[in-house]
């Protein structure tokens, strides 16, 4: 028995990390919202104002960490919310690979999308 | 779960007939009498009863008895007395109306943990119940998310499995020195620490109130894990121990499925903080990894 | 034992009037995920429009503002991201041990937030714009 176990357990993995997003993710999206409804209202974005934010390499990496932590913590939230209701086996498998292809998906056309923004393209 | 059936709400209810000619005239004692181990008329008229009853509606189902293996209720009217729990109400039905009418029950005390019901929508234990706390008509139904063998007995098989999955027994993979065979005593604080875990009856009431134990079939679900709380958190147990113990609650169907949804915590009889429990497992096991790195 | 019954999904949903503060907690936060997660595609794709050109990016994002669907989408947006942070800030405590006792509290304390939140922000939300 004592192969089937490692030090590595992803099930506490996960959920250590899917807690370290939720912490950073509560913090980045709270600002998120406010900066683009608030501060500047939605109906009024213009490209310019866009490149400028993104120009800001802070801003730019802070918003990549928010995709990448938003896009885990979603993404495990799905599957986990499948695993719950006995999602077993190839199943299992399959879904979990169409999950993370989407991920990275996801996450390398935004980085694209936000270089472009900050006109580095 | 390939044969999921839904509910029916009332199926085929055996409310006592309106016209009162159908009740027939004679006292419940001759009733009772005449009618023997009949299943199919079990109803005792409100009216012939003396004094406050209870109704109650109880869950039926019998595979071996042609008219019962479509599930439905069967209302009984039994004479309340002060203190009368639901365990109570079912026995009086039992033993004076239907004998055919079938239930786990042994200690009467919250102490066997053999009848686990759900009554009115919560898994409670039927003789830590009180009928007086209960609206009317009292619903009285075998533990969902298991398999109804007969009326209100479910197979508790998947639960005891469950169970014995994380070894529920003291173990040292050393032999105690001579000088400790005696006894091997536990300091006060550790005996308060475990205390509320050591009070599982196993009565399954929650792992029955369970939203992924019953998704998930490999959870190991409240019980077992508290049980294994017990143990891990006993300071007699020596650290290797407890690490093997950690590592059977950290596998993927383990501790990591609870979603603190607190249905557990909220039906356990025996008022163990089920998910502060499985809460304090998944922070010691992630502990433990962090250690390696 | 020659057969035995299958209750099937029994209380899970045909019994949604008794749900504990704890499990309603869960429908939301599980619910409120799965809009979160869709909608992060969905942002993604919209702020694809930069690729094309900066007066693409422009007037899609006017183009959409503009109508006021999408202004009262947002708002719901809105109360359900305010929603999953603060209920997840709950989650947190939980995780850490604290507060297990107040429990149903705090999630009645989250969704009482999360109204009146939201309700503040429909001014700002549905400014400019009409039916």
């Amino acid at each position: 028995m004592a192969e089937r176990y490692s030090s590595f357990a992803p099930g506490g993995t996960a959920w250590l990390l899917q807690r370290i997003t939720a912490a950073f993710l509560v913090v980045v999206l709270a600002f998120h919202f406010f900066l683009l409804h608030f501060v500047n209202h939605a109906a009024e974005i213009e490209f310019a104002g866009t490149q400028a934010r993104m120009e800001n390499v802070g801003y730019f990496l802070t918003m990549v960490l928010f995709l990448v932590a938003g896009t885990f913590h979603g993404v495990n939230g799905v599957y986990n919310a499948l695993i719950n209701q006995g999602l077993d086996g190839t199943q299992k498998k399959v879904v979990l690979a169409v999950l993370v292809i989407a991920s990275l998906a996801l996450i390398a056309q935004g980085i694209y999308v936000a270089t472009t923004m900050a006109g580095w393209t | 779960m390939s044969t999921q059936q839904q509910q029916p709400e009332e199926p085929q209810s055996q409310e006592a007939p309106e016209d009162p000619e159908m009740r027939g005239a004679e006292s419940p004692v001759d009733e009772k009498e005449k009618q023997g181990g009949d299943i199919d008329q079990q109803t005792t008229p409100e009216d012939e009863l003396e004094g406050e009853t209870v109704h109650i509606k109880v869950f039926r189902y019998d595979p071996e008895v042609e008219g019962k293996q479509e599930p439905r209720f069967d209302d009984f009217h039994v004479p309340f007395e002060k203190g009368m729990t639901v365990l109570d109400a079912v026995m009086y039905a039992r033993d004076t109306y239907d004998s055919s009418l079938t239930f786990r029950h042994s200690c009467r005390q919250a102490v066997c943990g053999s009848d686990a019901f759900f009554v009115n929508g919560k898994q409670r234990l039927g003789c830590k119940t009180q009928i007086a706390d209960l609206e009317q008509p009292i619903r009285i139904e075998p533990l969902p998310h298991q398999e109804v063998v007969k009326d209100l007995v479910v197979d508790m098989d998947h639960f005891y499995d469950q169970m014995h999955t994380v070894e529920p027994y003291f173990q040292d993979e050393d032999t105690p020195n001579p000088a400790d065979l005696e006894e091997q005593r536990q300091s006060p604080e550790n005996r308060e620490k475990i205390k509320m875990s050591s009070r599982c009856i196993w009565c399954g009431a929650c792992m029955s109130s369970c939203n992924i134990a019953a998704g998930d079939n490999d959870y190991l679900g409240p019980a077992a894990i508290n049980k294994a709380y017990k143990f891990a958190m006993d300071d007699r147990e020596g650290e290797e121990i407890k690490e093997h113990r950690l590592r059977i609650l950290e596998q993927e169907h383990g501790v990591w499925r609870c979603q603190t949804q607190f249905s557990c915590t909220e039906v356990c009889p025996k008022d163990i903080p089920l998910t502060e429990h499985i809460q304090e497992l998944k922070r010691e096991a992630v502990k433990k990894n962090l250690k390696f790195w | 034992m020659s057969q035995s019954y299958n209750r099937g999904l029994i209380e899970d949903f045909g019994r949604w009037k008794e749900f504990s503060a704890g499990m309603w907690a869960w429908i939301f936060h599980k619910f409120t995920g799965w809009m979160l997660i869709g909608y992060l595609f969905t942002h993604i794709a919209v702020l694809s429009s930069s690729l094309t050109g900066p007066e693409a990016y422009t007037n899609t994002i006017g183009g959409l503002e503009s109508l006021f669907i999408v202004r009262v989408l947002e708002v719901g947006l809105l109360a359900v991201a305010v929603f999953h942070i603060l209920n997840g800030l709950r989650l947190l405590m939980v995780d850490l041990g604290v507060g297990l006792e107040a429990q149903d509290k705090s999630f009645y304390a989250s969704l009482v937030l999360t109204a009146i939140i939201t309700v503040a922000s429909v001014p700002t939300f549905l400014d400019g714009v009409t039916l």
